[in-house]
Order: C-alpha cells, then structure tokens, then sequence
C-alpha cells in the first residue's frame, strides 16, 4: 500500500471517540468522516478492530451458575422474609 | 432509596405486574423475582468482586435490600436497573478489602500509540478469526482477572456496560453519573482490557 497523506491529528481524535464509533453514537457526520480515516489508515484499523473484538469477548464471556447452596440460601430467605409480612431485620 | 433520573412515561417494565401485586399483599411471590434475577445478580457480583463468596454474600444482602425498599419502588426506572442499583449498593458494602486493584486511574494518553511506526500494520489474528476460534474458557479466565483489575469507578461501568448489557443511558441512570461519564469510563476500561488481552494473546504459545 502506497503511504497515503497521513494526518496523525485524526488519528488521535479517532482514537478518544472509537468507543463511540463502536456503539454507534456518533452523528452521522462524525461517523462518515472517521470512517474515511479508517478506510486509509492501518494503523486506526488495527486499533478499531482489536477494540471490537475485546468488546465482542466481553459480551460473550460465559456465565456462572447459582451454586444450589445460594439458591436454597435465597429460597429460605425470600420465605422468611415474607412470612414475616412486614419489613424484615437483618440477621 | 435515591430515586435518580426518572425514566420516560410510558417505559414499559415487565416486572411491574408483579411488583404491584407483592406489594398489594401478595408477598409471597417475591420468591418469583428472587428466582428471575439471582443468576443475573450472582454473575454481576462475581464480575465486581471476583470471589463467589462474596457475590453470594452480595446477592442475599441485595435482594434483602430489595425486599426491604420495594414498596417504594415507584417505577421511575425499570426494576430491572433500580436492581442494579441495590446490587452495587450491596456490592460496596460486602466487598472484603482484600483485593487492591492495581490500576488507580486510567488516562487516554496512557493507552495511544506515541510511535505510530511501531504499531502493527495488521489486524492481529485474535481480532480476525472467528470469535469462537478466540473465545476459549482460559481467555474468559484472564479476562475476568483482567476486569477484576480495572478500578471501581470503571470496571462497574464496563460490566453493566459490556457484560450486562445496559444502555449508556441505562448504565448512567444505576451509576448516578453522565451520560458523557460513562462513554469516559467504558472507553478507558476498554482500551484498559485491549492492551491486557493483547498481552494474553502475544505470548500465548
Ligand atoms: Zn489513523
């Protein structure tokens, strides 16, 4: 690839906002503009692409179930609570 | 119970019929939101303090609080996020001092390449194959020690976030903080993890 005109100023704005990119809360205005930037710049790529991918990892990350002691824990719990009517005191 | 940002009218909570009847005498159903909520809130509490232990201290002690200032709910919020609220409450009270993080505070300047010329020029083969060729329970292990790592006022806005799956308003609304807040911090705790799991995935055999 041939060095493009390079305006390391966008880079840096780029870079504050990428999140916002990410999440789709720029104005259509800003997004048109650093996706331009993108589409030259390798290095704002590479940035952007590892930042959606640690996004990705984040919301993929497995889930932990409720171990059975907590949830008979929070059943005698909620049945305590409620038989008491009224607002309990903490034990 | 702080009451925060009032939600638009008309916001539609699908666990306001059942509020309404807990607290119109029915409380026995309160064991029906402890059921619906306490995998959610066991996960939340494992992703802020780390030890199970103490997320499930942190569970029981939030639905206690819940039941407690239910009848004050006024569904200004869904009850979903008024939770949320209840549950970080509880999370900063069960927290043990134990675990320090080691970031204190996160700057943007800290995480932007000074030396542009030594950034990789390609996208890295864990940000361009297949999610489930990269997502293996060891990356979840180290991602969830590296979250762990992130300050408080952070990491609590990533996992709602990212994790949780909150709006930026959402998150804004649970945290008592900006809108323009939490785009600081979920940017900062991001760039925070990327450079963490690019350390995981560069010496990775
Ligand atoms: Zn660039």
């Amino acid at each position: 690839m041939p060095p493009e005109p390079h305006d390391h100023e966008v880079c840096r704005a780029l870079f504050a906002r990428l999140s916002e990119l990410i999440d789709r809360e720029l104005t259509p205005a800003q997004s048109r503009r650093f996706e331009r930037h993108l589409r030259a710049c390798r290095h704002c790529q590479v940035c952007a692409e590892t930042l959606r991918r640690t996004v990705e990892l984040c919301r993929r990350a497995g889930e932990s179930p409720v171990s059975g002691g907590l949830a008979r824990r929070l059943q005698a719990m909620a049945r305590r609570l409620t038989a008491a009517g009224g607002p309990p005191t903490a034990d | 119970m702080p009451t925060g940002t009032r939600a638009k009218p008309g916001v539609k909570d699908e666990d306001a019929e059942l509020i309404r009847a807990i607290n119109a005498g029915e409380g026995h159903r309160f064991q029906q939101l402890v059921e619906k909520y306490q995998q959610k809130l066991f996960n939340f509490g494992l992703r802020m303090c780390g030890e199970a232990r103490d997320a499930e201290d942190m569970v029981q002690e939030a639905f206690l609080n819940a039941f407690r200032y239910l009848e004050g709910f006024r569904f200004e919020t869904r009850f979903r996020n008024w939770l949320y609220r209840v549950a970080m409450s509880a999370c900063l009270k069960t927290k043990r001092k134990a675990r320090a993080t080691r970031a204190e505070t996160l700057s943007l300047e800290d995480f932007f390449p000074e030396d542009p010329a030594a950034m990789p020029e390609d996208v890295p083969s864990w940000a361009r194959l297949p999610l489930e060729r990269v997502l293996s329970a060891e990356t979840s292990r180290y991602l969830q020690e590296a979250i762990l790592d992130l300050p408080a006022d952070h990491r609590s806005v990533l996992v709602l976030r990212d994790m949780e799956g909150l709006s930026t308003a959402e998150t804004a609304q649970v945290l008592e903080i900006t809108p323009a807040n939490v785009k600081v911090r979920l940017h900062r705790a991001r760039l925070f993890l990327r450079s963490r799991l690019k350390e995981h995935f560069e010496h990775a055999p």
